[in-house]
C-alpha cells in the first residue's frame, strides 16, 4: 500500500507539473504550489512582510523567482530523535539551531522559511512534499547526534532508484529519486558547507546518507548535524557552538547563491 | 491512643511496602518473558550442504566512527540466500553482545532472506532490529552499510539490497536512515571506503 501511495504522490507531483505547463506558466520542472498557504506549518517568508499587501499575480510571480532557504529543525512532536540525556532531546536542539539559522541568512538578506516553527509532527514525506510545493532554492535539514564530536555534513546518497538515470528521462519522477537532478549541487553545497566550518575551526566530517527525505527534494539538498563534544551533552546546547555552526551555513549558502546553476 | 503522627507514619510505611511489592512483581514478570523469549529461540538444524569457513565481517565501531574488516568462522551453508542470512547474523551476533563495538538491542536479527531476482536481496529483519537500534544518521548509516558489505563480501552477484522489518516496509531505521529505497551495493562499497 505504501508502494502505491509513494507511486501516486510521485504521479501526483509530475501531473501538477504538467498541468502547470498546460495553464502557460513559466514554471520550469517546478510543481505549482496551491495559491493559498501550501502549509499550515510553513511559517510565511520572513523577507516579505508585505506579501498581504501584494496580489496574488504579483506574488506568485516572486515566489517563482525568489531563492527561499528552507530549514528543516529535524523530528518534533512525539518523534523526540536522539534522546541525549532525560531533558535533552534531539528535536529541540534542531530547533534552537534552526532559529539561529534563520536569523543568520536574514542578516545576509537571504529569504528563509522554516519547516516547523514549533514542537510539531511533520512526517518525512510531508517534508519533502512542503520543500517541493515551496519550490525552494535549497532544503538544510538540521540534525544532532551520536557519536562522535563536532559537525557532519551529509549530501544525498543516490539509492537504486536515483542511480538508475533512465527512470528520469520523462517527467514522471519517482518519489524516491527526486534529488537525483540536484545531486550534483547538493554535493556541491555540502562541500562549500563543510569548508566554511572548517574556517570556524569545527571538527568537520562531509558524508554521504541514505537519508530521508534527501532523495525526495527536487533542489540541493543537505543535512547538517551536530555532535556532542566527548562527553559533554550539554555542549549541543550551546549557543555560542549553535551561533558558529549557523553563521558558517549560511556564509556557505550565500556563497553558493551567487553560483552558475543556482536558482535566483 | 496512638499519637496521629505515629498512625501516618505507619500508613506511610506500609504503602512503600505495596508500592515495592508491585514494583517486584512487575520486575520478575518483565525478567521471566525476557527468559522465554529467549528460550523460544528453537535451534534449527543447519541446511544441508555447506561447510564451516572463515568469513569477512565488516564491523562498525561507534567509538571510531569506523568500519573495520574482521574474520570469523561460520557454518556457510550453499544456498546464496542461506550464506547471506548466516554472515549477517554473524555480524548482529557481535553488535548484541556486551560489551559491543556497535551495541544492538537484543533480538536485533534476520528473519529471512529473499531473491527478487537473481541480483536483488530482501532482507526481512526482526522487530528490536529496528526498535531497539539507537537513533542517529551516523550509527544507522554505520548498521546499513556494515550489513550489505559483509553481504556483499561473502555472496556473490547481488547488486541491489532491500530491508523489511517484521515483513513490512518501514520508513527509516531509527528515524534516519532510509529503508524504503533498494540500495545499490556498489555505491554503499563507495560510501564504506569513507568509513575505513
Amino acid at each position: 500500500m505504501r508502494w502505491t501511495s509513494r507511486r501516486f504522490k510521485a504521479l501526483a507531483l509530475t501531473i501538477s507539473t504538467a498541468c502547470v505547463f498546460a495553464g502557460g506558466l513559466k514554471t520550469g520542472a517546478y510543481p505549482q504550489a496551491p495559491a493559498a498557504s501550501p502549509s499550515q506549518q510553513v511559517a510565511a517568508p520572513s523577507a516579505s512582510p508585505a506579501d498581504a499587501a501584494q496580489n496574488p499575480a504579483e506574488k506568485q510571480k516572486r515566489m517563482q523567482t525568489e531563492f527561499v532557504v528552507l530549514i528543516d529543525a529535524s523530528h518534533g512532536g512525539d518523534d523526540r530523535g536522539v534522546v541525549f540525556a532525560p531533558r535533552i532531546f534531539e528535536k529541540d536542539i534542531t530547533l534552537a539551531l534552526a532559529r539561529d539559522l534563520r536569523r543568520e541568512l536574514e542578516d545576509r538578506g537571504i529569504p528563509v522559511r522554516l519547516l516547523r516553527e514549533s514542537d510539531s509532527n511533520i512526517s518525512l514525506d510531508r517534508r519533502a512534499e512542503i520543500a517541493n510545493e515551496q519550490r525552494v532554492g535549497i532544503y538544510v535539514a538540521l540534525h544532532a547526534g551520536f557519536p562522535g564530536r563536532g559537525v557532519r555534513v551529509y549530501s544525498p546518497m543516490a539509492s537504486a532508484s536515483i542511480a538508475n538515470k533512465d527512470a528520469n528521462k520523462d517527467r514522471f519522477v519517482p518519489w524516491e529519486s527526486a534529488q537525483s537532478a540536484s545531486l550534483e549541487r547538493s554535493k556541491a553545497l555540502a562541500k562549500t558547507v563543510s569548508r566554511e566550518l572548517k574556517k570556524k575551526n569545527f571538527d568537520v566530517s562531509s558524508l554521504r546518507a541514505p537519508l530521508r527525505p534527501l532523495n525526495s527534494i527536487l533542489e540541493p539538498a543537505i543535512a547538517v548535524e551536530l555532535s556532542p563534544e566527548k562527553g559533554e551533552i550539554r555542549s549541543l546546547e550551546s549557543a555560542r557552538r549553535q551561533n558558529g555552526v549557523a553563521s558558517a551555513i549560511a556564509s556557505a549558502i550565500a556563497q553558493m547563491r551567487g553560483q552558475p546553476g543556482a536558482r535566483p | 491512643m496512638i499519637p496521629r503522627h505515629f498512625q501516618i507514619a505507619i500508613m506511610m510505611l506500609l504503602l512503600a511496602i505495596f508500592i515495592s511489592g508491585v514494583f517486584i512483581i512487575q520486575w520478575r514478570h518483565r525478567e521471566q518473558s525476557f527468559t522465554q523469549q529467549e528460550a523460544s529461540v528453537v535451534p534449527v538444524s543447519p541446511a544441508p550442504g555447506g561447510s564451516q569457513e572463515k568469513i569477512q565481517l565488516l564491523v562498525a565501531y561507534d567509538d571510531d566512527q569506523a568500519l573495520r574488516w574482521r574474520e570469523a568462522e561460520v557454518f556457510m551453508p550453499v544456498d546464496r540466500g542461506l550464506r547471506a542470512r548466516e554472515a549477517m547474523r554473524a555480524l548482529l551476533a557481535q553488535y548484541v553482545q556486551r560489551p559491543s563495538p556497535h551495541p544492538m538491542a537484543r533480538g536485533a536479527d534476520i528473519r529471512n532472506v529473499y531473491f527478487l531476482g537473481a541480483d536483488t536481496l530482501v532482507i526481512d529483519t526482526t522487530a528490536p532490529f529496528a526498535d531497539g537500534h539507537p537513533s542517529g544518521i551516523l550509527l544507522e548509516e554505520m548498521t546499513l552499510a556494515s550489513l550489505i558489505e559483509t553481504i556483499s563480501a561473502n555472496v556473490e552477484g547481488i547488486n541491489k539490497v532491500k530491508f523489511l522489518v517484521e515483513g513490512k516496509e518501514r520508513e527509516t531505521l531509527a528515524g534516519h536512515a532510509d529503508l524504503m529505497c533498494f540500495y545499490q551495493t556498489a555505491t554503499v562499497h563507495e560510501l564504506a571506503q569513507e568509513f575505513q
